[in-house]
């Protein structure tokens, strides 16, 4: 219960300061380490194409586009020795593979996946695997009116929530990515939402439970939905590496105020093959995807509690 | 436990051959007492002036001196209080009480220390810091609220991680090794709103002590320092009402006689009152918002008879905060009993028993209106004790003490509940217990008139009890989250989980230069055995206070100090340079990702390591005249070095100031009218910053490659404050006597870092910027009415 109960509560200890205190963007010279390759690869079982951006870091308030790592070869092997070669057609740095019909996908529930990268004279190796995830069992929504005028959304309007319930057996976790008309949204790092068996994180037994409220509630990110809007939620079934990384690249990016906690890397998948060689950064993710969508309707609503 | 009968054995046989050559001689005692309310007063000098030789009353205002047959003369003094002379005649022993008047209104009110005069260069005391609550009341407050613990970030070689933290740090200690003792029980969390305002009423607070170094043996359980808060004890004379308006709170307190001056007591509260004035002002949902923290301290003390006194005393405080969907509070209470008892004219006794108790709760749905989905979760730590705390005044040169403590811990770190579409899940956590035993012995030896030393010996022996399940942790890489071995071990109710055991030798001397000046110089070895786990940069309110376990070993530290002291122009200034360094042992840190709540492997998610802290302190005060105040400035670094932290290299701590410099002037304009300031600067605290960016998913993420911690350096901090204090002309009703107090923080209205941190902008994920944040931006004035019957 613990992680976003924590943020709630310390959202509002923060909010009891805002009385007085004050954030300014300023400017503040850092040092700048040399650039590593970056790996953005997650793979899942949906059908159709996939994958995996190459780019190189650079320093921290860089704000130009980042550049692609060109020329490197990127292939997917999965545990059935099956090989999947990416291909970067518009030298752009983004490597896909397409399948030669959409309604074949690259992931299975079950397979394990290991991506394969020859970049610059290294050779980089990351593993993942998709794990099982459950079905979504219903998209709810009730009426909700918000006391004052939000900055986002309509002041009267509809709290979603979609239900579905843990498999029994210890650490499964998830990623929830919550959609609107369709397609993506709230998609801030802040606003991340992760599943550690039904609640939050680990070490608080929530095996086999339906979500718990919040996590349920979490499709609403920071506004409420109007009458006759698609409403939706992908439930991604993620390891436990997966977590960590999602868990810390939240952390990183909200990390201000009077209870910050000291900053810290974001841990990578992505190893070299040769120890001494060039480090990289970023993930290879991999998951199994259930979605489930509904409109809006009012007549359906349930009433406001 | 064999230490612990050796070190008693060796106390009794110490006793005894100390008694038995102190024959021929008589003891004159007796407790010096405030003429205008009767409160006993601490640290009055007692100096005979026939014998050349002296001693101060402790903490209950009770002395004793020992001498050959004579007549001696007496002679009190107490800075801000006449002088007053007592003929004795000893032919045999006998008890003299006295009552000391304080010197005229004025002067009272600019008294900057009540003690004796130049026992700054004289007693063995160093590092140690004591400021009168008098002068506390006149130094500018945030929002007008008189504030304890903000007083004490103003002196030497105490700094803070910044504005609305809680607590504070000492030499490099971090907030949790303080030990805050209110009337001698501890205090688990000295703050209300965070760390806006500390849970110590001014009203109803006597004396105020901070001990950095050169811990005497009495004292211990947390290793960096000791704050020493002593309540009022309540007019004995006559009824007296205090009271205040202020910004934050109202304040009202009552204080009386009974018995016919034999007892009396003071009942002292202070509420917030946002909610109340807010409330009209809320509509729909919000009208349920509750928003309040408030206290209540209450003391009473009665005087059996010439050798037997009884004090109880109690604080009880909260914080709430909620709507009608949730609910969060937390708070401490304290609860003591004392007896003083006189053996004899040489024993002195102080029995304390205490209960303290620091708790949290928080409720997703306090008026449980969806059963079928709900949280609920408390959290809480009880400690309970026994002090017996003897002093023998053997002879004017060896004043004993000796005594020791046991204390029972029972800490419930979480019990939690978690419903999800009707089903429950209790989630709690297992409760731990443990105890910790004490026994010292220390003496206080002048062996000349310029040359004394203290010199004690503590044995702390603590012990983790049963029941419980016990973990076993495998570290697969230093700096990363380590895993349980399960199932661990269960181990039955009372049974040693592990015992740690620790001497804690104690030492300072005094080396007299001249009349007016002084080297001193001390050690002192600390242990502690209560962590507080927090991994953020100001505590909060819901990090938990957690027992030494077979995985969380006892912090110890060991500080040397020197000081040079001395005194000029008849006592009308004191300055001191010391220096010290401190090494602190089984230092906690945590893992990148910690989960430090509700967590049953929690100590799967901590990192060890070690400390350094070393610094210099300059220190000058005016204690006379119209215009009184010090200058501080504090030379200082603390260091950690942690398991898999920082590369395993040394890092500067959240809290590290190289330099911090204070200044604070009450300068007393008219009868009516006192003006104060105070001027703050010290040096950036240290952050991390990342060196690279890299794009994932859209956003731009930060990368360290050095893999540093605490590599870089936010803006230094400067503040200047104000305040002005006018007694009102016309008496309060006929009777009373009101003041206004007008002050205003942050002046020129700097807006001062509290810290700088990078993320992504809002609006574009994939900019990247830097943000300062302040929690106080702007200038903050306010007005406080006090009055008094």
């Amino acid at each position: 219960m613990k992680k976003s109960t924590l943020h709630i509560l310390l959202g509002l200890l923060t909010a009891a300061y805002s009385l007085t205190s004050c954030e300014d963007a300023i400017n503040i010279k850092t040092e700048t380490g040399p650039t590593e390759l970056v790996v953005d690869g997650w793979i899942t079982n949906k059908p159709g194409p996939q994958t995996v951006r190459l780019t190189l870091s650079a320093a921290y308030f860089d704000n130009s586009p980042a550049r692609p790592a060109l020329g490197a070869e990127v292939t997917v092997i999965d545990d059935k020795g099956t090989v999947y070669a990416f291909t970067d057609a518009n030298g752009k740095g983004i490597y896909t593979w397409a399948p030669k019909s959409d309604t074949v996908a690259l992931g299975r529930v079950g397979g394990k996946y290991a991506l394969q990268i020859r970049y610059d004279g290294e050779e980089y190796a990351a593993t993942n695997e998709i794990k099982r995830v459950p079905k979504i069992d219903s998209l709810a929504y009730e009426e909700e009116s918000f006391p004052i005028n939000p900055p986002e959304g309509p002041k009267d309007g509809y709290l979603a929530q979609f239900y579905a319930r843990d498999f029994v057996g210890l650490n499964d976790t998830y990623w929830i990515r919550p959609l609107k008309g369709g397609k993506p949204y709230g998609t801030d790092p802040g606003n991340i939402s992760l599943v550690y068996d039904a609640s939050f994180s680990p070490g608080s037994p929530s095996d086999g439970l339906v979500f718990i409220q919040p996590l349920r509630q979490s499709i609403n990110v920071n506004q409420l939905f109007s009458a006759g809007d698609t409403v939706g939620v992908e439930l991604h079934s993620i390891t436990l590496e997966s977590y960590y990384f999602l868990f810390q690249v939240r952390q990183e990016t909200t990390n201000g105020g009077i209870f910050a906690v000291p900053p810290a890397n974001i841990p990578t998948n992505i190893s070299n093959k040769n120890a001494n060689g060039k480090k990289a950064l970023g993930f290879f993710g991999a998951s199994a995807v259930s979605r489930a969508e509904t409109v809006i309707d009012p007549k359906k609503a349930r009433p406001k509690e | 436990m064999k230490n612990i009968v050796r070190i008693a054995g060796l106390s009794i046989l110490l006793l005894n051959a100390l008694n038995t050559y102190a024959q021929e001689k008589y003891t004159v005692s007796g407790y010096v007492k405030d003429i205008a309310n009767g409160e006993g007063l601490i640290g009055v000098s007692v100096y005979v002036r026939e014998a050349s030789t002296g001693v101060v009353t402790n903490p209950y205002g009770f002395y004793s001196i020992t001498l050959p047959e004579g007549d001696y003369s007496l002679v009190f003094t107490y800075i801000g209080y006449q002088k007053l002379t007592e003929r004795v005649t000893l032919n045999a022993d006998q008890r003299r009480n006295v009552e000391m008047a304080s010197e005229s209104k004025q002067l009272e009110e600019v008294v900057i220390s009540t003690k004796k005069e130049d026992e700054n260069v004289r007693s063995l005391e160093m590092s140690v810091n004591k400021v009168d609550i008098k002068t506390i009341r006149q130094i500018p407050a945030l929002l007008g609220e008189v504030d304890v613990i903000r007083s004490i970030q103003l002196l030497p070689g105490v700094t803070t991680v910044g504005e609305g933290a809680s607590g504070f740090n000492v030499r490099g200690g971090d907030v949790s090794q303080n030990l805050i003792l209110l009337d001698e029980a501890p205090v688990y969390n000295s703050s209300h709103l965070f760390g806006f305002f500390s849970v110590f009423n001014p009203d109803a607070v006597k004396d105020v002590k901070l001990i950095k170094g050169g811990i005497p043996a009495q004292y211990g359980g947390r290793i960096s320092s000791i704050l020493d808060v002593r309540m009022k004890e309540g007019n004995t004379k006559k009824r007296e009402i205090n009271g205040g308006i202020g910004t934050i709170f109202s304040r009202l307190t009552y204080e009386q006689p009974f018995a016919a001056g034999r007892g009396s007591f003071i009942v002292a509260a202070r509420r917030s009152y946002i909610d109340v004035l807010a409330k009209p002002f809320l509509k729909g949902d919000l009208k349920q918002t509750r928003f309040n923290f408030y206290d209540l301290t209450a003391k009473v003390n009665y005087r059996i008879n010439d050798k037997n006194t009884v004090y109880a005393s109690g604080y009880f405080g909260r914080d709430v905060f909620g709507a009608d969907v949730f609910g969060f509070g937390w708070g401490n209470g304290t609860a003591t009993a004392r007896w003083n008892h006189i053996f004899s004219n040489k024993l002195f006794l102080n029995l304390t028993t205490y209960y303290s108790n620091y708790d949290y709760s928080i409720n997703s749905d306090p008026n449980n209106q969806t059963p079928n989905d709900r949280f609920e979760w408390n959290s809480k730590i009880i400690s309970t004790s026994v002090k017996p705390d003897f002093t023998y005044y053997l002879t004017p040169n060896n004043q004993i003490s000796f005594g020791g403590q046991y204390i029972s811990y029972d800490s419930r770190p979480g019990d939690a509940v978690a419903v999800s579409s009707g089903e429950s899940r209790n989630i709690s956590l297992d409760s731990r217990f443990g105890d910790e035993s004490a026994l010292y012995i220390g003496n206080e030896q002048k062996i000349s008139d310029r040359f004394s030393l203290q010199y004690g010996l503590r044995y702390s022996l603590y012990r983790n009890l049963g029941p419980g399940q016990v973990y076993q942790y495998q570290e697969l890489q230093p700096g990363e989250r380590k895993f349980p071995v399960l199932p661990g071990t269960a181990v039955a109710k009372g049974e040693v989980i592990k015992q740690y055991g620790n001497w804690e030798p104690r030492f300072s001397m005094n080396i007299g230069l001249s009349s007016t000046a002084s080297i001193k110089a001390s050690y002192n070895r600390t242990a502690q055995y209560l962590h507080l786990l927090s991994n953020t940069a100001a505590t909060s309110p819901l990090d938990v206070w957690t027992l030494s376990t077979n995985i969380i070993k006892p912090e110890i530290a060991d500080q040397v100090a020197l000081g040079w002291f001395q005194n000029f122009r008849d006592n009308t200034y004191e300055a001191s340079v010391e220096v010290y360094y401190k090494d602190l042992k089984n230092q906690i840190d945590y893992v990148r990702n910690s989960d430090l709540l509700l967590n049953r492997y929690v100590e799967g998610d901590l990192l060890f390591g070690k400390g350094r802290a070393f610094g210099a302190e300059f220190f000058l005060r005016k204690n006379k005249g119209r215009l009184t105040g010090w200058l501080s400035y504090t030379l200082a670094r603390t260091e950690r070095l942690i398991d898999g932290v920082n590369n395993d290299d040394w890092f500067p701590a959240r809290f590290d100031k190289p330099h911090n410099f204070t200044a604070v002037g009450i300068y007393n304009l008219k009868e009516r009218l006192t003006l104060s300031s105070t001027f703050t600067f010290a040096s950036g605290t240290p952050a991390t910053f990342p060196t690279n960016r890299f794009e994932y998913n859209g956003w731009a993420l930060p990368h360290n490659v050095y893999n540093a911690r605490n590599n870089n350096r936010i803006p230094s901090y400067n503040r200047l404050d104000l305040a002005a204090t006018l007694k009102s002309r016309k008496k309060l009703f006929g009777l009373g006597q009101g003041e206004w107090v007008f002050s205003v923080y942050n002046a020129y209205n700097r807006r001062n870092p509290y810290s700088v941190y990078v993320q992504q902008n809002e609006d574009n994920p994939l900019t990247t910027e830097a943000i300062r944040f302040s929690v106080i931006g702007s200038v903050i004035p306010a007005v406080t009415y006090n009055f008094k019957f």
